[in-house]
């Protein structure tokens, strides 16, 4: 078997840009997502979802009958049969019991979240008859600021070194508050789960849009009391997901549990409306930062107060994207003192969870454009206090308490700089601001698994624990297998997103792909190229230190030759590797800039440059991709993107009429480069490229925008009337 | 089969007559025509909208032509896609500023469906075509079983969403005016992102000294024609001048610098 890219056996596939082999099925309409999947028998969930804000549930009264009905649920029927979803805490912090329930009882606490569930026997009927569920509310206050919030569902402090001192004795202090607004997913596929109970074999099934199926399986079997071995969790194809299909949606427990009620395959494909108002939202966060500066620019320590607007109830991963904030606030500078703290407080809004850098971008965000107002403070060049405060040594250990394992950040900002070009003077017509901003984050940690095994017919059929959602696995993963086992990718099958096929992991989320499933495929396969060996030795009757890997397969000293079949017909070969490592810490510099029309405020990112460093690149190509993606939805977030309630909590940008996501015509040129310094943390040296752009970008683009203004702070969105308002001051 | 019925929208009645006669004797309170659906369609989906009766009249070809009649007028049939309007010769020769408007709605895959009467009777405040139109001096004539009857664009749009059209009623046909000969033209706007809704915009339609038609996108619930800044204009205002008059009546703000500044772009193009 050949495939397209002709790789000769035994050459290099790591770092080469190649196209991924999965676009074919994709491009080509393919593809099948969950809302593809038609079982016989199945039947539909609609979901009666509240309206209000915050009310009590007086009463839920299910329709005495409507076409096509077949079950309604509300948290009366999941009583006794299910517990809320589990709850994550990070490290050292408090967190608060308000775990999300799967079915509003007694009280709701934002509009759209679930409230009934009905079967029926298509969507239409479904959703006809949810209209048909009556259900009583009375009204209470809610909480839309979260300033107003009086209840913190997060908690953490983390202190290091002489802060005091340092402020103290600083010639030099300076920061300012700074705001990310939440934002929508917007996945183009939205959430959705497909269930089938068998009774016989007490086996429940759930198809899952969703980034893994370790999570969904894990989730479950908390949320039902179910063992795992009766638990089969199945990802089809995804269509996107940013982070925002990393927990088990409450919807896909409740569809569980219809289910098994009405003994069918049963079906929950969200729609757009319901994405935009029961789907977890990012961001939400703001910092109060304050910098003590040595005279000749010494960063002495930091300090931030970050507030987070977590929503109405804790989803498994809410509490990690503040804490993820919170440790990156020294960033990657020699920062010896910091004091950090969270909060994060409930309001009437749906929750919040990781989104696309998931506290990454919040942190780069405060503490970039922290470093500019410093700049300013101090009558420095930005680039020259960040020069002179960068990490240069490694591995370093953060006074918050991470270890950055390795990186070149000096080397990065000299390459944005180089790739942005000269600065450009205002115009007649607009204000042009350049604005530089750097990241360090974090990647990988806890563990992956992989299964490789030689075929009957000489292919390597990989199963990894890691799962795709558009980052394009399928092609990575084979890059690294076929190099390692010297032979053609295309004998190198991946399979993904079945729980009853791969070994279990941790998940696809924080850029861990390629750093920890990658690794553990490397291993894999490294094991599985030594019992080839072992077998092709005792096969030719020659000593193992002899055989070579060849065009042919395997051979020996004397040049008798054994394909791969040959070898696997000697009996089954099949290597499990578990890889663990520590977090592994990318980073990078960004540049942009922008230009704000004087006469409108209208603003325009002229140009934008990303330098990353993710360690080794698997296939530059790909990596690419992800960074200029990141970057769109960075710029989303600068021009456009914002998640907006009244003051009665209220969503008022539920629809794409209202929420706007960019389109091609919106991007402007972007420069991506990568520096590349090997993480020693795993066999591939690789780090994490996935949230990169979204990362850099908004920073860079906040401290152009400041720069522009001549020093005054907006936070993003940058919207014409902010930008006016802000050039009339 | 009912398992497969994967609309959403609320239940309703479907009717597709094959003439207009028809098409009138079953519209009224609980029936919504069907054009396009670019804005209907939604609007059902999220049981906005939750008519009885759908009454399809995409089969009615007749109202599907775009001509010239010996008299001048441009006569735009309800049903024209705006698509066909966007690829007119005649259009883009005599009437441009049409030409101009229409791409700016949507994109291409929505105005391939939507019609140029369902962009005028939808009366979206954000709507593009009924902005050219108000500045281009258009007529709305209405059918329904009682009669017909014309309007202008002051007269037929009176809110946001909302047109003199009575539930009986149907838009048909769209009548232009021909512009004035050597006259300029433009259209502007701003929206977020290309494609989406408009924040504002302007139309203009201008001979130097002679002919000023300034109609406002986002300066209120429904195209405003500025008919104190058209005045000015003849009178030999500068078009800084004048923008700055059109957008007067806007309470002080962003919104305001926004209009002013569109306008201005709008009268000096149109003056190129």
């Amino acid at each position: 078997m050949t495939s397209e890219v002709g790789s000769p056996a035994g050459g290099r596939l790591v770092g080469r840009p190649l196209p991924r082999r999965e676009d074919a099925r994709v491009l080509g309409g393919h593809s099948e997502f969950l809302d593809d999947l038609h079982p016989a028998g199945l039947a539909h969930l609609a979901f009666v979802r509240s309206p209000y804000a915050h009310a009590r549930v007086l009463s839920v009264t299910p329709p005495r009958g409507a076409p096509g009905l077949l079950a309604v649920l509300t948290a009366r029927e999941l009583e006794g049969r299910t517990r809320p979803l589990p709850i994550q805490s990070p490290e050292g912090s408090e967190v608060a019991d308000e775990p999300h329930p799967l079915l509003a009882a007694g009280e709701v606490r934002y509009v759209g979240q679930p409230v009934a569930a009905v079967v029926a026997e298509s969507r239409a009927l479904a959703e006809d008859a949810a209209e048909l569920v009556g259900v009583e509310y009375e009204e209470l206050d809610p909480v839309a600021d979260p300033h107003a919030s009086d209840l913190e569902l997060l908690r953490w402090r983390r202190t290091a070194g002489d802060v005091e001192g340092a402020f103290r004795s600083a010639a030099r202090v300076a920061g300012g508050r700074y705001a990310m607004p939440r934002l929508v997913a917007a996945p183009m596929e939205a959430r959705g789960a497909l269930a089938y109970h068998d009774p016989a074999a007490d086996l429940l099934t759930v198809w899952c849009s969703a980034q893994d199926t370790h999570r969904p399986l894990r989730h479950l079997g908390h949320v039902l009391g179910r063992p795992a071995e009766q638990l089969r969790v199945v990802v089809p194809d995804v269509g996107g997901a940013f982070g925002s299909k990393g927990s088990l949606a409450p919807e896909a427990a409740v569809a569980a549990i219809a289910a098994i009620d009405v003994g069918r395959p049963v079906k929950w494909a969200e729609d757009r409306a319901e994405n935009f108002v029961a789907a977890y939202q990012g961001r939400g966060m703001e910092a109060e930062v304050e910098l003590a500066l040595a005279a000749d620019g010494r960063m002495l320590a930091v300090r931030a107060r970050i507030l987070a607007d977590l929503g109405a109830y804790l989803l498994p991963a809410t509490a990690m994207p503040p804490h993820t904030a919170a440790m990156l606030m020294a960033g990657c500078y020699t920062i010896p003192a910091a004091d950090v703290r969270v909060s994060g407080v409930r309001t009437n809004k749906v929750p919040t969870g990781p989104y696309r850098g998931a506290g990454r971008p919040e942190a780069a965000y405060f503490l970039e454009r922290a470093v500019d107002d410093a700049a300013r403070a101090l009558a420095l060049d930005p680039v020259e206090l960040r020069r002179r405060n960068l990490i240069r040594e490694f591995p370093h250990r953060s006074p918050l308490g991470w270890t950055y394992d390795s990186g070149d950040y000096r080397r990065c900002l000299d390459l944005a700089l180089d790739l942005a070009g000269p600065r450009r003077a205002h115009s007649d017509e607009g204000l042009v601001g350049r604005g530089v901003a750097m990241y360090v984050e974090r990647a990988g940690g806890s563990f992956e698994a992989a299964r490789a095994t030689l075929e009957p017919d000489g292919r390597v059929i990989v199963r990894s624990s890691t799962s795709p959602h558009g980052q394009g696995h399928d092609m990575t993963f084979a890059q690294i297998a076929a190099e390692r086992l010297h032979v053609d990718p295309g004998d190198v099958v991946l399979e993904f997103g079945d729980s009853a096929l791969v070994p279990g992991g941790t998940g696809t989320f924080a850029s861990r792909s390629v750093a920890m499933g990658g690794s553990a495929v490397a291993r894999a396969v490294d094991e599985l190229g030594k019992q080839c060996v072992q077998t092709a030795a005792r096969l030719l009757d020659a000593p193992e230190d002899e055989i070579t890997w060849g065009e042919e397969g395997l051979a020996a000293g004397d040049g008798r030759t054994l394909a791969l079949p040959d070898v696997a017909a000697a009996g089954p070969l099949e290597a499990t590797a578990r890889f663990e490592s520590d977090l592994v810490f990318g980073s990078g510099a960004y540049a942009a800039e922008v230009e704000i029309e004087r006469a409108t405020g209208r603003l325009t990112v002229r140009r934008l440059t990303a330098v990353d460093d993710a360690g080794t690149i698997v296939n530059p190509l790909l990596a690419e991709g992800q960074v200029l993606g990141g970057a769109v939805q960075g710029l989303g977030e600068c021009l456009a993107e914002e998640a907006t309630y009244d003051d009665q909590a209220q969503p008022t940008s539920a629809s794409f009429a209202d929420y706007s996501l960019l389109t091609a015509a919106e991007i402007p040129p972007i420069a991506a480069e990568f520096v590349e310094s090997p993480s020693p943390l795993n066999p591939l040296g690789a780090k994490g490229i996935g949230e990169a752009g979204a990362i850099g970008t908004p920073a860079a683009v906040a401290n152009a925008v400041s720069d522009a203004l001549g020093g005054r702070h907006v936070d993003p969105p940058f919207t014409e009337e902010k930008l006016w308002r802000a050039i009339g001051e | 089969m009912e398992g497969d019925r994967r609309v959403k929208p609320a239940p309703f009645e479907y009717a597709a007559p094959r003439s207009l006669e028809e098409a009138l004797g079953l519209l009224g309170e609980e029936a919504k025509p069907l054009a396009g659906g670019q804005s209907l369609v939604p609007l059902l989906n999220f049981r906005l909208a939750r008519p009885e009766l759908l009454v399809d009249i995409n089969g009615l070809s007749e109202l599907a032509r775009i001509r010239r009649g010996d008299d001048g007028v441009l006569r735009i049939g309800a049903l024209t896609r705006q698509s066909e309007l966007e690829r007119s010769e005649l259009v883009a020769a005599e009437w441009p500023l049409l030409t101009q408007a229409v791409r700016l709605v949507g994109h291409p895959q929505i105005r391939n469906r939507g019609t140029v009467g369902g962009s005028v009777a939808h009366a979206d405040p954000a709507a593009e075509v009924p902005v050219a139109l108000a500045a281009l001096g258009a007529r709305f004539v209405a059918r329904s079983p009682r009669g017909g009857r014309t309007l202008c664009a002051g007269d037929l749009f009176v809110g946001p969403l909302m047109t003199a059209l009575e539930p009986d009623e149907l838009l048909v046909e769209i009548e232009v005016p021909p512009v004035p000969e050597e006259a300029g033209c433009a259209f502007v706007e701003h929206a977020r992102t290309a494609g989406d809704f408009a924040i504002a915009g302007a139309a203009a339609v201008v001979v130097p000294a002679r002919h000023a038609a300034i109609a406002l996108l986002g300066a209120g619930p429904v195209p405003v024609r500025a008919s104190d800044a058209e005045g000015a204009l003849v009178a030999g205002a500068e078009p800084r001048e004048a923008a700055a008059l059109a957008a007067s009546h806007i309470g002080k703000g962003p919104r305001r610098a926004l209009v002013a500044e569109l306008v201005r772009r709008a009268l000096e193009e149109a003056a190129r």
